[in-house]
């Protein structure tokens, strides 16, 4: 079938077969960086952003994303045209937030979502918002630290 | 890849079309709103997929009666409803604060998480508590219990959850939602709910409920009687409780021991009981 996405503001037409999920059809389509784990929506690893919300693109049907905008962590980057990473990645980069890496993808897009609706949160309200994302080497603390910092940038931003 | 043999995937501008469709198709159809259990199912009957999201069932709205929540509104939408905030004391935002996680509450409908009936469910076990009505469509709309619903399944087949109703209740009525589980965002070892409405100090309507004993929330019709025409104390509490710990029927699975959870229904019943208590003190 076919079905129309708009992934990082670029809008593509493409095949699905009907019970391909939106992680398989992103990844054919060499978006990398939406990484396969667990494919249970238990990892978080292969967080999107369907619309404004981040989702598990494992427990998406591609034919349920038709029409709809994505956000992958390729499109965080550079969204004003100057190539800039997104504050959270930024934050991640230079707090220690990354070790291997399989997870951050998936918990940057957690924290954009995260601050886009609650552009203050408690440590509390970031600890779950990346509930659903596993990491299982920062032990979360750097984790979170970044997404306090990137919080307080993204606010100082919004304030200028 | 995920249901393997599907081979449509239908989005109805119109709720009659979508009834006939899962008429039509029978039991290799299924109804969606999020579709995250069919995804994770992999189910090789299913070969059609009835995706209700262009039925506009995606709303949260204050009425006269209540609270009326569309089928295919996610528990993110709920949860940030300025009407579910205002319901209760805000008790069905403390529960959903505690269901899975944002990735997935951004996807479960209401209609969908009703329609599963995972044992496990913090949304059934307080909306049981909370007198939930469903609305059905067959062909006619008709409205139902909540309980009537997982008294009888049948009563799904063929038919649509289109809407949710948290009936409004007069000033005097509170609710408390416990859940038990190893951490917060994790799935319940067991999970307990309330709902008592008090009139010149005494309890006129009692609504306990207990769910992921491992099965299904249920009312617990015994320890809430024992509550009517009496006061909310210390002493009518522990009674509660104890009769709900025998009359609940637990068992063992991976999560926990049948004697654990028999511990947790008392644990949970009588923790509910005096956050209602604490609520109501002051109101006549």
């Amino acid at each position: 079938m076919k079905i129309e996405l708009t992934v990082n503001g670029k809008r593509q037409e493409l095949d699905s077969a009907p019970g391909e999920t939106l992680l398989h059809v992103l990844r054919r389509i060499g978006y990398k960086g939406v990484k396969k784990g667990c494919e249970l929506g238990d990892c978080g690893a292969c967080a999107v952003l369907l619309d404004d919300r981040v989702v598990n693109s494992c427990l998406v049907l591609a034919a349920k994303a038709d029409g709809h905008r994505v956000t992958t962590v390729e499109g965080l980057a550079g969204q004003d045209k100057t190539g800039e990473l997104h504050p959270v990645q930024e934050a991640f980069l230079e707090h220690g937030a990354v070790q291997c890496g399989y997870c951050s993808p998936g918990m940057i897009i957690a924290a954009v979502d995260l601050l886009a609706h609650n552009p203050d949160p408690s440590d509390q309200e970031i600890k779950e918002g990346i509930s659903g994302n596993l990491c299982r080497c920062t032990g979360y603390v750097k984790q979170i630290e970044a997404i306090r910092i990137a919080a307080e940038k993204m606010r100082k931003d919004t304030d200028v | 890849m995920a249901l393997s043999n599907l081979k449509e995937y239908v989005r109805p501008d119109e709720l009659d079309v979508a009834l006939s469709l899962v008429k039509e198709r029978g039991t290799s159809a299924r109804v969606i709103g999020g579709g995250i259990d069919l995804v994770r199912s992999s189910s090789p009957d299913i070969e059609t997929l009835v995706d209700l999201s262009h039925l506009s069932l995606s709303y949260v709205r204050q009425t006269d009666k209540g609270v009326a929540i569309g089928a295919t509104t996610t528990l993110t939408e709920i949860l940030e409803a300025p009407a579910i905030e205002n319901y209760l004391q805000g008790v069905a935002v403390e529960m959903l604060h505690q269901v899975g996680a944002p990735p997935l509450r951004n996807l479960a409908s209401m209609g969908g998480t009703l329609a599963s009936a995972h044992p496990w469910s913090d949304v059934i076990t307080l909306f049981l508590a909370l007198g939930a009505q469903v609305t059905l469509y067959n062909g006619v709309t008709r409205m139902v219990p909540l309980s009537d619903l997982y008294a009888s399944r049948a009563l799904l087949s063929p038919a649509i959850i289109t809407e949710v109703l948290l009936p409004a209740y007069a000033k005097g009525t509170a609710a408390a939602f416990i859940k038990f589980s190893r951490t917060k965002f994790d799935i319940a070892i067991l999970n307990c709910a309330c709902l008592i409405s008090i009139q010149n100090g005494d309890c006129k309507r009692v609504r306990l409920t207990a769910g992921g004993t491992p099965q299904l929330a249920t009312l617990l019709p015994a320890a809430a009687e024992v509550l009517l025409g009496r006061r909310l104390n210390q002493t009518s509490i522990g009674k509660a409780a104890g009769i709900a710990r025998e009359a609940t029927l637990v068992r063992d699975d991976l999560r926990a021991s049948g004697n654990y959870r028999r511990e947790l229904v008392y644990a949970g019943v009588k923790r509910c009981l005096a956050c209602v208590s604490r609520q109501l003190s002051g109101v006549s």
